[in-house]
């Protein structure tokens, strides 16, 4: 039903697009309905990249290139049709995306689309130095349709139309898969998006592939269609520009982005140049350019976007439960268990509340950190630490700020590789594994600066680290839904990321860690943050999953809550393990006092 | 939506339009106007060179009607219809696309300037069976077998080969010796590329000259010094430059006045008409260029003088370049063409240019008003040009030179 939902609009526009195309006998607007959908497929394509995984690509004029020369040379030297180099166009664009990719990716940020930049230019350079500064299709008079040279401009429309039918169908796959739930973690946080499982690299790798293909594809369309290829017109930085400037305009990340992109830029440009050009030469790009501005100022991430919103909005508006209520959770705050657990030092918590009690601590060791040191430069931040994790305990790490306890964490789910030392999991050294991999391997972990991913519905989210141990998408969105519920945010399951409260957030992160069925959970101050009332919510959410059998280690600084929490704390200064023990004893112990307050109030605690 | 809805309307309208015009089609008999287009690159990069096509073209179409406009069909006045092709290969296409779709009366067209650009538009306009006149020289424009198109210019190879043989006559007569050694420095677009293959593989050997300096940069050029240190140091006997951008050159002759090789103390040729621009003299003195000379496919010579003239006077142009000339030949060449066909018709008008046999060319050097199988004007010559006292003159060939060359003596 859903399905048939989503697939009902593409099958629509094509059904429009289809039959003004069938009736429009102008040869000159048949060609802006061809090249309508060229730009809307090429926009597709970065899109598939850069709208999915936000490594924004300058370079997509290369895989462009890449197929428009295929088709090309393949005419002349060796009189192929485009019927057959589109597809050895599309196969190239893949390769050459794969080989870009694979040096490319481990830059990040500015410096990926710096580097992006430079493939086009340089094949550029190689295509003119190869003499192919001006190559033309030739025409095929005795074979005009095995060469795909058509008398009726309509035919050129509806091949382009089945490519960006083709297309969308594939981008929407992607987008409904656990393909672009990858590439959308990815876009989110890479790190947090490794931690949950995900082979950032292969996803990544993957993506780019699908975008050169789509891209070399297009770009041999693109010359039957002008018939004539020149490398600025093939490699030049408009061509790469082209893609952004349609997907930015039109929606960055969604399939519709491109294609209402294109539909109003390219006409828009194509008139204010047949209007204006003869007579203001010039004016048409002013125009032009400064009705980009204004759209990417009122609607910065695209058209597809803000009209969302708007129409969201207003069905918001409109709906009978004002939307304040709703995000407060229809808790009132401030109850007397929010009390209790806001000033947990005047109280002692009740003792059934203590974590430790109802819950079976195993005495087998499920991970054990032996002798692990990490420094950067001259900075100890990690130095001899070694500490054993019981299965099914809550262990508490504190510390003073700069501790070294986000570092440990980090070298126990494989962000970061000790210097020295070994992780243990289950008996097995963990030393050297990739994030990802330690995630199938049963450690989950969450952030201390949450990241969530703001237009995506909190059961999307949550999906996102389902696909670990699923099989299948839909044993995934199983998964995700126990998640959403065991944290006790199935009310809201439809919300957007962006309109949660911070509680709210905390919950559906620890939910997001959750359904990748971790053993072993890294909470990285889950409590920071949250106002009185909900410290205690949250944690009853944590008490839960530790009496499921789920090993957790929290970070904290908060001292009053973690005592209420955990089994045992282990306590770092400097980079040391200080203390390691019972909740009791640890908050006496003068050196844990020391470190936290300073010398003057440990001989305090001692009077 | 909206816009295809507009796209759709506007089709509509187009239609109709093209339907009422159905009537003037009919009464062919005697037209009272007959459009002929001129499709450049009116904005971009090549606005400036367009701007002078279309002062040739505006001159042509004036003079033309002024003399009676076209005596077979009862005097029917010529009226140019301007199209911008702007500055990509896919704008040219499209903008060649809305030509024969919207202007659908037109009988023939000039165009495109830039060769890459002339090929996208020929593309079209081959399809719609419309005939095009071109400057352009690029050898692949006529070698892809179409019938509509006819190049007016000698082509790029041809030019070379043309040209270089004089040269070699003029070096030898002015300063008694034949010139071994000689240099190139260009930039990598296509008409220098083509240009210096031609030159290296064939013209070289055959003239017995040794290249010592082979330097390429992309446009635009930044610092002209490494380029004229490595000349400076060669001490080549003739120096081929070939920039196409108008900073390009600027930098070039500039350093080279710089380094004391200004001035013909190495005697410096080039082959495109961008190093005899008037823009070049915004920002170099005149006697920095004195004695730089270019092998270009048409310019102002014997003959032109009231054109040169009324050039100056409408647009306050100091000379008239190729864009003028061959522009202002094409709008008299397709009057002769309608003048043969005798109806108002593209099909006729191309044919009428295919078996055209119209003597000895007035508005391009060499050759006659003629087209071989391909489209390319049967003799089609070169003229050589010479910057002297601040202005490039045309000095050969001898018969429609205007002034006589001098060969730069080496210092």
């Amino acid at each position: 039903m859903t399905a048939l939902k989503k697939t009902l609009p593409i099958v629509l526009f094509a059904l429009a697009y289809a039959v003004i195309a069938m009736l429009v006998t102008n040869s000159y607007y048949q060609l802006m309905l061809t090249l309508v959908l060229v730009w809307a497929i090429f926009g597709l394509s970065w899109n598939v990249l850069s709208g999915y995984t936000g490594l924004v690509s300058f370079g997509h004029a290369a895989f462009f290139g890449i197929g428009a020369y295929t088709t090309v040379l393949g005419q002349i030297h060796f009189g192929l049709t485009p019927w057959i180099t589109i597809p050895i166009a599309a196969v190239l664009g893949g390769i050459a995306g794969l080989m870009v990719g694979f040096p490319t990716f481990r830059l990040r940020g500015h410096y990926f689309a710096l580097a992006m930049l430079a493939y086009p230019l340089a094949l550029l350079y190689v295509f003119e130095w190869l003499g192919y500064q001006e190559l033309t299709i030739p025409m095929r008079r005795d074979a005009p349709l095995a060469f795909m040279q058509f008398e009726d401009p309509r035919a050129y429309t509806m091949i382009a139309l089945a490519m960006l039918i083709g297309t969308v169908l594939i981008t929407r796959m992607i987008e409904q898969s656990r393909f672009g739930r990858a590439l959308l973690a990815i876009k989110q946080n890479e790190a947090a998006a490794e931690a949950a499982g995900i082979d950032t690299l292969r996803w990544k790798l993957r993506a780019i592939t699908v975008s050169g293909a789509i891209a070399g594809m297009v770009g041999a369309f693109y010359t039957v269609v002008l018939l004539v290829v020149t490398p600025p017109s093939v490699f030049g930085m408009l061509v790469s520009a082209q893609a952004l400037t349609v997907t930015m305009f039109g929606g960055i990340g969604t399939v519709w982005g491109p294609v209402i992109g294109a539909v109003i830029l390219i006409p828009i440009s194509e008139i204010l140049h047949a209007e204006l050009g003869a007579k203001i030469p010039g004016i048409q790009g002013v125009i032009f350019g400064l009705a980009i501005v204004a759209v990417i100022l009122l609607a910065p991430e695209g058209l597809y976007w803000r009209l969302r919103d708007a129409w969201r909005g207003r069905k918001r508006d409109s709906s009978p439960v004002p939307p304040a209520d709703v995000l407060a959770d229809g808790e009132p705050r401030g109850t007397q268990d929010g009390f209790a657990s806001s000033e947990p030092g005047l109280r002692p918590a009740p003792q059934d509340e203590r974590a430790g009690s109802g819950r079976d601590v195993s005495r087998e060791t499920i991970l054990s950190v032996q002798g692990i040191s990490k420094t950067f430069g001259g900075l100890k931040a990690v130095q001899n630490v070694s500490f054993d994790v019981k299965k099914g305990e809550i262990l508490g790490i504190i510390g003073p700020n700069g501790a070294g306890k986000t570092t440990l964490f980090n070298l126990l789910n494989g962000f970061l590789a000790p210097d020295e030392g070994k992780v243990m999991l289950d008996g097995r050294d963990m030393i050297g594994k990739r994030p990802h991999a330690l995630c199938a391997a049963g450690v989950g972990r969450t952030f201390q600066v949450m990241r969530p991913f703001l237009r995506m519905s909190v059961e999307e989210n949550v999906l996102t680290g389902a696909f670990v141990h699923a099989a299948t998408d839909a044993e995934a969105l199983r998964r995700a839904k126990e998640a959403v519920a065991t944290v006790g945010l199935a009310d809201v399951a439809d919300r957007l990321g962006g309109e949660l409260t911070t509680k709210q957030l905390r919950l559906m992160e620890l939910a997001r860690a959750l359904a990748g069925q971790p053993r072993i959970l890294l909470l990285d101050e889950t409590l920071a943050g949250l106002g009185h009332g909900e410290v205690g919510d949250v944690l009853a959410v944590i008490r839960k999953l530790a009496a499921t059998g789920i090993t957790i280690m929290i970070i904290e600084h908060t001292m009053g809550a973690m005592v209420q929490l955990v089994d045992r704390f282990v306590v770092l200064d400097h980079g040391m393990v200080l203390v390691e023990g019972e909740p009791h004893s640890v908050t006496k112990d003068p050196r844990v006092i020391e470190a936290y307050l300073g010398k003057k109030w440990s001989t305090h605690a001692d009077a | 939506m909206t816009t295809k809805l507009d796209l759709t309307r506007r089709a509509l309208i187009g239609s109709t339009a093209a339907a009422i015009a159905m009537p003037s089609i009919a009464r062919a008999q005697n037209p009272a106007e007959v459009k002929v287009g001129l499709i450049v690159p009116m904005s971009g990069l090549y606005a400036r060179p367009s701007s002078v096509m279309r002062m040739g073209a505006e001159i042509g179409i004036d003079d033309i009607n002024a003399a009676g406009g076209i005596k077979s069909l009862g005097g029917a006045k010529l009226k140019l219809v301007l199209i911008d092709c702007g500055d990509t290969v896919e704008k040219a296409k499209n903008a060649a696309q809305r030509m024969v779709a919207q202007e659908t009366d037109l009988v023939a067209a000039t165009g495109a300037y830039l060769s890459s650009f002339t090929l996208a538009v020929t593309e079209v306009t081959e399809r719609a069976k419309l005939p095009v006149l071109t400057l352009s020289y690029s050898d692949l424009i006529t070698d892809r077998g179409y019938k509509y198109i006819f190049q007016t210019a000698a082509t790029a190879s041809s030019q070379s080969e043309q040209g270089l043989p004089e040269l070699m006559k003029l070096a030898e007569s002015a300063s008694g010796k034949k010139p071994k050694t000689v240099a190139i420095v260009m930039d990598n677009t296509a008409t220098s590329v083509a240009t210096a293959k031609a030159l290296k593989e064939k013209l070289f050997p055959q003239l017995g000259l040794q290249l010592v300096v082979d330097e390429v940069w992309t446009p635009p050029l930044s610092d002209a010094t490494p380029l004229i240190q490595k000349v400076r140091a060669a001490r080549p006997d003739l120096l081929f430059a070939m920039p196409n951008a108008v900073s390009d050159a600027k930098l070039l002759v500039e350093k080279m006045n710089e380094f004391g090789l200004g001035q013909g103390r190495i005697p410096t040729i080039s082959f495109s008409i961008t190093i005899a621009e008037p823009d070049v003299l915004q920002s170099v003195k005149p006697e920095v260029l004195q004695g730089v000379m270019t092998v270009v496919a048409n310019w102002g010579f014997k003959g032109h003088e009231t054109l040169i003239a009324e050039v100056k006077k409408r647009y306050n142009e100091p000379w008239a370049t190729q864009n003028v000339i061959s522009t202002y030949g094409d709008m008299w060449l397709m009057a002769a063409a309608l003048e043969k066909a005798g109806k108002a018709d593209k099909d006729a008008v191309a044919e009428a240019l295919r078996t055209m046999d119209g003597g000895p060319a007035k508005f391009y050097p060499g050759g006659q008003l003629k087209f071989d199988d391909k489209g390319r004007r049967v003799g089609a010559g070169v003229t050589i040009v010479q910057w002297q006292n601040g202005t490039p003159v045309t000095v050969f060939p001898k018969e429609i030179a205007v002034a006589e060359p001098f060969w730069p003596k080496r210092g």
